[in-house]
């Protein structure tokens, strides 16, 4: 969880960002640590098969020594000075260890040693040598064949690896009368020779003591040598024929190529190549191929950053115009030039921008036609919940009096904005007090308290909102007074009953409304506010009575904080007959 | 009393090689070819015999178109061989083997010098100017010696009965080749032997330069 906490940003552009340039981050690591692998790899067999041509070159260099050696010997053989002193029936070894030692000179062969057919010595370039030191030819000698007699092989003298040869003198051919033995030795000259020709470093390295490999001859500095000579011994352990080994100057790729040797103890040649070397191409390469990753994520980073203003900036637009749209601003437009997902958003965003701007001007109207509180259940329920219940309603009627005088005095066109300063004032009173106006029957208002929203204290609200009506015609009267106009009266009759409320109409044209007897009830309460015995504007029933002591707690939340609710008070009036009702109704005047 | 002895001794002579054999010598190598240019000797293992003046006659071993020629001579020891150069250049014979050690230096066409064997053994003669000249001079301490034709066939004559070892030479052969036979005085079959023959190795020669061996 934490870890995707941490790709958590609060801004898309720069999320889309990270994601994009990890992506190619990896791919590019990926590929440049695969490359780098690779070439590696590949450095590995290149370097292997030069150890592997570095071993024949070594081969063939120590082989065409032998060949020049023997060949050279070959002359000797047939000099006449050494025929003339082995002639002698006492061999003058004197003049014949001289005579091996201009020899060395002519033919370039540090040690030149004579001996007889059976081995023994006759005489050495050598003085230091005996006998007993020249094993190694003896050994040579005896395991010499026919065809050809030269033999070779590597081996120590007076303790120091050579490559020897033997050679037979003839006294003729084929009839062996002597035999040269010549040897160069395997010394820092050689392996320079070596590595001159195969590029190679040569390390030779004696271990007839595993605990103290001895490094005969190498093209190495000594430190390195001796981690070279310590290796060979570790090879012997687990033979691998080639080894990467780390050496101060670098690492080294390593052959290791046992020398035979005639019956002492092995030697091993150690070729070796820098990796660094090998690989010097391939880092050219990585190099070349990292600058060019670097350049793909600078131009990755631009284009991430290119794609992700692409998509931040019309979300961050749309968020704008959002704020827009909350605000209450449906005309203002959203243009987004783009016809992706964006731009299909955007225009869904101006539709429904148009939608609300649409809803808003239905609801106007609802308001201009309908109380608010219908409208409002219209927009909610879409008018389905409009269609006919029955439920208890209080129902006011008011009616202005001395109206019919006042039409007769007065042009229409200042009769009706007289009444519709009036219906004003009245509306006002009404919705005040939560009641609703049903309709204007020319000067007379029928409203509605408990629907189209069921109210508790509906009873109440309506004589309270009869009594504000009582109150704010005194005011009119007072403005009108100030015209030089007559006062105007008002009758209002409250009535609560079990009425069915829906809309009624034809299916074009629909009216919220109630109807049942309790309407023509309130009605008729509304008129008998004209019998001046009753001395009151307000009549109401006794059900409405009974429905306002019902209530326990005065009315509130839907009144105006500036109209104080005003507490009627009641007077009986007795009963009364009601046109179109057996039963007389139980009436009270509202103070 | 010496005509007696002399017939006495003359009688002697004519038992002797009244009852005296031919010992014939039939030599292949090992695949059944002829071997030719072996040295075949009885050495006898009972009290020697006197040695025949004959066998001590002078030999020659030749030098013509860059060949010594006889190319395997046997002789008693005590003989002497002379190497007349019959050739139009020089040559330079000698020989470092311990039987006989010696040489003639730039011996010029026209010559004919000589060398007194007197040690057995095998002595191997050879050119300093041309490589590919040599001979054998086998050096023998028995007279009952011959050399095989190139039907590998050797035949020793007036052999006396008695106990030998039977020894045969080749110069490819690492070492002699011996048996030893009980000779009697009638004809006694031939000896056959089977060498295990070495490569020639022998410098060639092309034959138009007219010498050289097949």
């Amino acid at each position: 969880m934490s870890v995707f906490r941490l790709f958590r940003f609060r801004r898309l552009s720069i999320r889309l960002l990270v994601i994009l340039l990890g992506l190619i981050f990896a791919a590019l690591a990926t590929t440049q640590k695969l490359v780098s692998h690779y070439n590696d790899q590949t450095a590995r067999e290149h370097a292997a098969t030069n150890l592997d041509l570095g071993a024949r070159v070594y081969q063939e260099a120590a082989r065409q020594r032998i060949e020049n050696l023997a060949g050279n010997a070959s002359l000797m053989s047939g000099d006449y000075t050494v025929r003339q002193l082995l002639l002698k029936p006492e061999i003058d070894r004197q003049t014949l260890g001289s005579l091996l030692r201009s020899y060395t000179q002519r033919i370039n062969s540090p040690v030149i040693a004579l001996l007889d057919p059976k081995g023994d010595l006759l005489a050495n370039s050598d003085e230091t040598m005996a006998n007993e030191n020249v094993g190694p030819f003896q050994y040579l000698i005896e395991h010499a064949g026919d065809d050809p007699p030269e033999t070779s092989g590597f081996s120590y003298l007076n303790g120091r690896l050579h490559v020897l040869v033997v050679v037979p003198l003839y006294a003729p051919i084929p009839h062996v009368a002597a035999w040269f033995g010549l040897a160069f030795p395997i010394d820092r000259a050689f392996a320079e020779k070596i590595k001159d020709i195969s590029r190679l470093e040569v390390t030779f390295v004696s271990i007839d003591d595993v605990t103290r490999p001895r490094v005969l001859a190498t093209t190495l500095d000594a430190s390195a040598a001796g981690l070279v000579a310590q290796s060979v011994v570790a090879n012997l352990r687990a033979p691998e024929r080639i080894k990467t080994l780390d050496l101060p100057g670098g690492r080294y790729v390593t052959l290791f190529k046992p020398q035979d040797m005639l019956a002492e103890a092995p030697v091993t040649v150690v070729l070796q190549r820098p990796l660094s070397v090998e690989l010097a191409a391939a880092r050219e390469v990585e190099n070349y191929i990292m600058l060019i990753s670097l350049a793909a994520l600078a131009v990755a980073t631009l284009a991430a950053l290119w794609i992700a203003r692409g998509i931040s900036q019309p979300v961050q637009q749309l968020a704008a115009h959002t704020r827009v749209v909350a605000a209450g601003d449906y005309a203002t437009r959203l243009h987004l030039d783009r016809v992706d997902e964006l731009g299909q958003l955007a225009t869904a965003f101006n539709a429904m921008s148009e939608g609300l701007a649409e809803r808003d001007r239905v609801r106007d109207l609802l308001d201009k036609n309908v109380s608010p509180e219908v409208a409002a259940q219209l927009m909610r329920d879409g008018g389905a919940a409009l269609g006919g219940e029955e439920r208890e309603v209080t129902i006011l009627f008011s009616d202005l009096r001395g109206f019919t005088t006042l039409s007769e005095k007065l042009p229409p066109r200042e009769l009706l904005t007289l009444l519709n300063r009036y219906l004003d004032r009245m509306s006002a009173a009404i919705e005040a007090h939560g009641g609703v106006i049903d309709k204007f029957i020319g000067d007379a208002i029928m409203a509605l308290f408990g629907a189209p929203v069921a109210q508790s204290d509906a009873a109440d609200r309506a004589l309270a909102a009869a009594l504000a009506m009582e109150r704010a015609l005194v005011g009119l009267n007072a403005e009108l007074a100030a015209e030089g106009r007559p006062p105007l009266g008002i009758g209002v009759g409250v009535n609560t009953a079990r009425v069915v409320a829906g809309n009624i109409g034809s299916h074009r044209r629909l009216n919220y409304s109630v109807i049942g007897d309790g309407v023509n009830v309130a009605s008729r309460l509304e008129s008998l506010t004209r019998t001046v015995a009753y001395r009151t504007n307000i009549v109401t029933s006794a059900a409405t009575v009974a429905a306002c002591r019902r209530t326990s707690s005065p009315p509130s939340g839907l009144l105006s904080p500036d109209s104080s609710l005003l507490i009627p008070t009641f007077r009986p009036l007795g009963p009364v007959r009601v046109k179109g009702r057996a039963e007389p109704v139980e009436i009270f005047a509202v103070g | 009393m010496s005509r007696l002895a002399a017939l006495v001794c003359l009688g002697l002579l004519a038992w002797s090689r009244a009852v005296a054999a031919s010992v014939d010598f039939k030599l292949v190598d090992a695949r059944g070819h002829p071997v030719p240019d072996a040295v075949v000797s009885l050495v006898p293992l009972d009290p020697a015999a006197p040695a025949t003046a004959a066998s001590r006659r002078p030999v020659e071993i030749e030098q013509v178109k860059q060949e010594f020629l006889p190319y395997v001579t046997p002789v008693l020891v005590g003989t002497t061989v002379s190497f007349p150069n019959r050739d139009t250049e020089q040559h330079h014979v000698y020989s470092l083997s311990d039987a006989k050690k010696f040489e003639f230096p730039l011996y010029k066409p026209g010559m004919a010098e000589k060398v007194v064997f007197d040690r057995p053994g095998v002595v191997a003669i050879g050119c300093n100017v041309h490589d590919w000249m040599i001979a054998y001079v086998v050096v023998l301490e028995t007279p009952l010696f011959a050399k095989s034709d190139d039907d590998g066939a050797a035949r020793v004559a007036d052999v006396p009965p008695g106990h030998y070892r039977a020894e045969v030479w080749q110069p490819r052969l690492d070492k002699p080749a011996t048996r030893e036979v009980t000779i009697a005085a009638d004809s006694p079959a031939p000896l056959a032997f089977t060498l295990p023959l070495k490569r020639d190795l022998r410098i060639h020669r092309p034959v138009e330069s007219g010498g050289g061996y097949k």
